[in-house]
């Protein structure tokens, strides 16, 4: 009897002792976090993503309008790109989304689609942005996000081997055609083990560039589908003859490329004199291949070519209890001097021209570079047509199919099928909602 | 084995009964006493051993009741909705379900590509693991350095730096084919081949056999020493010992490390989430990333559950197939081995 | 003539094992080469930098502006010494349970504890997620370090319950003659002769729950509760990766664990010389 109980008030005794300890010693923790999980007293939540020269940038702009509103606190969370996505959905599902929350273009309209943002157009920023930018951006008259730095689309390349090998460069507002003669040209002068163009086949937004340029309007916009066939076998049956003829890489070669990795960037590790590049990225390009890279617009047709506008976002979440407040912030945050100041160009090239010039004189090479690609693409850019909600899954069967295609085990006629398919059965799913 | 007990002969009808109490070999010439002792005894342990037996399970079911089950019921739930995490679930039936059996290519396909991974890497590593845990079991100077160096790939285990390492070993110019070159022969580009590919991820999941291994080691090193030595003196060679003491004695161990083998790599996602992304053309993707996608990047939490729940009964068939078949290999010491 | 065939199969032995390790690290002397490289060099096949940057390290171990990787590491080993507390002292509790005593539905519940690591858990954060957020459990390590409290998980449990099941139950019956009752058993006979599997308990849960990304990103969000695993991701971003620094401070972090079992082998895998059966 009696050493029953004894062994089992022991044991007992052990396990709470050491949920008490562990609950004591991250109680000092936990109370810092119930404390602002359940605070109403105006600290703003506030989330992004970036490098850490962002992160530090942003704290030191929190830090100066919390002196300039010493009402305002924040409760700043930062984290990588990858994080950032897997946690913020995590969030909404948990309806503890910051905030303020950074945004992107790409993932824009899901979160918009679902009424989780709040339509900032009440903002007033004559003065700061140019409304031509905003109503570009508006969907059904509504400001979801605010944009934070210009960026845009086009190409890069290697000047320095493109001369040393004696090719003509790529020039501003260059057609299609250009683009091809210029593939076909290079292909003729490079080394083996050098290509002059990747093989974008699998990328279904370099084929858009194509027909939208053409005039014939982009693949997916809201629940439309749109390709069109004849122009797609078209595009694609240059490229199957370019894979048999070497002018782009081989298949395997070309899905081992990472973008932006030192060794495996296709630009980077010298494979491919050319690759499509943003405004906000080719910055990237410099530190790989300094001194060598230059850029270009995406090639054009009859209706424009590429796209340039922002793709970067400040966005309050719809059950947020501090709008107005978070408005406010946003508002600052664009335009005020000083936060312009110490915000520099880590989010891109800012919308304001008075703070982008004062920050000039502080531009090096990568920024320059971004500046130039912004400055090529504006002028014959077309609209941005992201993959709008409900199509992420369309544009994984895309790659996918043309991969299969690319390794000769599809022929384009049944990937055009398959895809055409997917396409008009996800548009009445969608249609139907 | 000595036996370390004696048997008694007593007669039960004078002691009482007290908890905790040993087990007596009832002799007794009266028949009815003995049913009757033998059923107050065992209706006393019986209620006492639940007792026990719940008390000392109860972290887990307490953990499992608090932590666990709500979570588990709550994704059977979301099966049957269709659910993007940005806003409310709603009620679809068993849509989902019979979506991914008619409809759903991906379905198969992540599937064929999972079972050819687990086919392949479970034996693979539960071989190699135990080769070298026996290697590792002898006693030599600097066995420390030499396990943990062995050991060492698997902390690695599923940091970003893997996939850069594993890219520089098997990419097309990588160091794996700047060897095969020395030999004169042309390696391709072993990760962006769809042919390959699945095969690179499971050099990776056996590279990483340490934890395998390590637990093959602690179940060698729990075989008593006696038992070979007095195979020994019987004249027995090093393969009569392996297949006649080590491997009955290791049974328990294998079977553990079979059963969560079978487990674990039907949800291998990690290495396929950062090193090939699925690809190419869908020959690396695993069920578990497909869920994954379906859940985070197409947000279609519902489905994703549903995909769940499918790999739950078909983990647990195979664990149960597992569990029956084991009675005809795996031996338990403590299963009614008595003296020797 | 025995002696030196010994000596020479001993030299065999080492012969093999050295080769054997480096082949298994070759793949860990390339990336110590390549977290001293610069980003331009990274691309090149070779193994080690024309100019080290050691600065990989100490710019990588600074890395944030507020806290460095001192506070990140004495974060992450915090939380590891309660989870491995948790795990070894509930484990072997509730394994003995399973193991050695019978109860009604046992079947039951150990069917549902291996069934509870067949569901992938992809599907099971959010939920869970909701339920610690309803109770204001984020932004802490609770969520973290409790479930390693509740029997340190299925996989450890099962584990120890195929190591009792190899101790023979001898033992447990020469207890009950002298009247012990089952905790007395499991306190005095089982208890210690799991020492190694305990030590291999400990190892494992330092190691895994060292990794686990995903509970971390979603539970702490404060920088200044970050785990090693979470400011490791810092250096990895949308464009840009500072791969050096990441390196350089993958592998530093890679440093507590490979230590631990170093030391810990000792203690898990000294072996039982004798049967076991100490009168």
């Amino acid at each position: 009897m009696k050493s029953n109980r004894h062994w089992y008030k022991r044991m007992s005794f052990i396990i709470l002792a050491a949920l008490l300890v562990l609950s004591a010693c991250s109680g000092k923790k936990e109370e810092k976090a119930s404390g602002d999980a359940k605070d109403t007293n105006g600290a703003l939540s506030i989330m992004w993503w970036g490098p850490q020269e962002r992160h530090d940038a942003t704290l030191k702009a929190l830090d100066i309008y919390s002196k300039q509103n010493p009402d305002v606190k924040f409760k700043p969370e930062y984290l990588a790109w990858d994080g950032f996505w897997s946690k913020l959905p995590t969030l909404a599902a948990s309806k503890s989304m910051p905030d303020i929350l950074q945004m992107d273009a790409a993932y824009l309209d899901e979160y918009v689609s679902r009424g989780t943002l709040e339509d900032l157009s009440d903002i007033d920023l004559n003065g700061i942005i140019d409304p031509k930018i905003l109503d570009n951006l508006k969907k059904d008259g509504k400001l979801y996000g605010i944009p934070l730095s210009h960026n845009g689309q086009g190409l890069a390349f290697n000047k320095s081997e493109l001369e040393a090998a004696g090719i003509q460069l790529p020039q501003k507002d260059w057609t299609w055609d250009d683009f091809f003669k210029f593939a076909e040209d290079a292909h003729k002068k490079l080394p083996k083990g050098k290509f002059p163009v990747t093989d974008n086949s699998a990328d279904w937004t370099w084929y858009q560039y194509y027909q939208t340029s053409m005039g014939k309007g982009p693949i997916l916009e809201g629940n439309k589908f749109n390709l069109d066939k004849d122009m797609w076998m078209e595009f694609n049956k240059i490229y199957e003859k370019y894979r048999k003829e070497g002018v782009v890489p081989p298949p395997d070669v070309q899905t081992a490329f990472l973008e932006n990795d030192p060794k495996a960037d296709p630009m980077g590790s010298g494979k491919v004199m050319t690759r499509g590049a943003s405004v906000g990225s080719v910055s990237v390009l410099e530190t790989l291949l300094p001194g060598k890279v230059d850029v270009v617009n995406v090639p054009t047709g009859p209706a424009g070519g590429g796209w340039a506008q922002p793709t970067i976002f400040l966005s309050v979440s719809s059950n947020s209890k501090h709008k107005a407040e978070a408005k406010q912030f946003i508002k600052w945050f664009i335009s005020d001097k000083e936060a312009g100041k110490a915000l520099g160009l880590t989010r891109g090239i800012p919308l304001s021209d008075e703070i982008y010039k004062e920050l000039e004189p502080t531009l090096q090479p990568k920024d320059i570079l971004s500046k130039k690609l912004e400055e090529a693409a504006i002028d014959k850019a077309l609209p941005f047509y992201p993959a709008p909600a409900g199509w992420s899954e369309w544009v994984q069967a895309y790659d996918k199919e043309m991969q299969a295609v690319m390794y000769g085990q599809q022929s384009l006629k049944d990937a055009f099928t398959k895809l055409d398919d997917l396409g008009k059965e996800t548009a009445k799913k969608l249609e139907g909602k | 084995m000595k036996r370390l007990y004696s048997k008694a002969s007593v007669d039960m009808s004078n002691i009482p009964l007290q908890q905790g109490q040993a087990d007596l070999e009832i002799h007794t010439s009266n028949p009815s006493l003995k049913s009757r002792l033998f059923q107050r005894l065992t209706k006393k342990r019986s209620d006492e051993t639940n007792l026990a037996g719940y008390i000392f399970i109860s972290p887990w079911l307490i953990g499992f009741l608090l932590l666990t089950l709500w979570p588990m019921v709550q994704s059977f739930y979301l099966s049957f909705t269709e659910y993007s995490l940005l806003d409310e679930p709603v009620w679809v039936g068993s849509e989902n379900y019979s979506n991914i059996f008619l409809k759903d290519d991906l379905f198969y396909k992540s599937l064929s590509v999972t079972f050819a991974f687990v086919i392949i890497s479970v034996p693979l590593k539960l071989f190699f693991s135990l080769m070298v845990a026996m290697l590792l079991n002898k006693n030599l100077k600097g066995m420390s350095f030499y396990r943990t160096a062995i050991y060492f790939p698997s902390l690695i285990g599923t940091s970003v730096a893997v996939a850069v390492l594993w890219r520089n070993m098997f990419g097309a110019d990588g160091y794996v084919n700047q060897i095969l070159g020395w030999f004169g022969i042309e390696g391709v580009g072993w990760i962006s081949n769809p042919d390959t590919s699945l095969g690179t991820l499971i050099l990776l999941t056996t590279w990483q056999f340490g934890s395998t291994m390590v637990i093959f080691l602690a179940g060698l090193k729990q075989i008593p020493t006696d038992l070979y030595e007095s195979a020994s003196v019987d004249g027995a060679g090093a393969i009569k010992k392996f297949f006649h003491i080590t491997l009955p004695m290791l049974s328990p161990v294998m079977f553990f490390n079979l059963v969560l083998g079978v487990i674990g790599s039907f949800q291998m996602f990690t290495q396929a989430f950062i090193i090939t992304k699925g690809g190419p053309v869908n020959s690396t993707y695993t069920y578990a990333l497909f869920l994954f996608e379906k859940a985070f990047k197409h947000y279609q939490m519902g489905y994703a559950s549903s995909l769940a729940w499918i790999l739950l009964v078909i983990i647990a068939i195979l664990t149960g197939i597992n569990f029956a078949v084991s009675r005809y290999w795996v031996f338990y010491e403590s299963d009614g081995r008595g003296s020797k | 003539m025995s002696i030196s065939r010994s000596k020479l199969s001993k030299m065999t032995n080492h012969a093999f094992l050295l080769i054997f390790s480096l082949v298994m690290l070759y793949p860990v002397f390339w990336w110590i080469g390549a977290s001293l490289k610069k980003n331009e060099e990274m691309s090149l096949a070779t193994i080690w930098p024309k100019v080290p940057m050691w600065e990989n390290f100490t710019k990588g171990w600074v890395a944030n502006t507020e806290y460095t990787f001192t506070h990140f590491f004495t974060n992450t080993l915090v939380m590891e010494f309660w989870n491995v507390i948790g795990a070894v002292f509930t484990s072997a509790v509730v394994a003995y349970g399973f193991a050695r005593l019978n109860f009604k539905f046992k079947g039951l519940w150990f069917s549902i504890l291996l069934l509870t690591m067949m569901l992938p858990s992809q599907v099971t954060i959010i939920p869970q997620y909701i339920m610690y957020n309803t109770f204001g459990l984020t932004n802490s390590y609770i969520p973290l370090v409790l479930p390693h409290f509740f029997g340190g998980g299925a996989f450890f449990i099962f584990l120890l319950v195929q190591f009792i099941r190899g101790i023979p139950r001898e033992l447990d019956e020469a207890a009950k003659m002298d009247g012990a009752s089952v905790y007395v058993i499991f306190f005095k006979i089982i208890l210690p002769l799991l020492k190694p599997s305990l030590v291999t308990v400990a190892i494992f849960t330092f190691i895994w729950s060292w990794d686990d990304f995903f509970g971390q990103v979603l539970y702490l969000s404060s920088i200044d509760k970050y785990t090693v695993g979470l400011a490791l991701k810092m250096f990895v971003d949308q464009f840009e990766v500072q791969w050096g620094q990441l390196l350089a401070m993958s592998l530093v972090s890679i440093v507590p664990s490979a230590l631990l079992f170093f030391f810990a082998q000792k203690h898990f895998l000294e072996g039982i010389a004798t049967s076991g059966l100490k009168g």
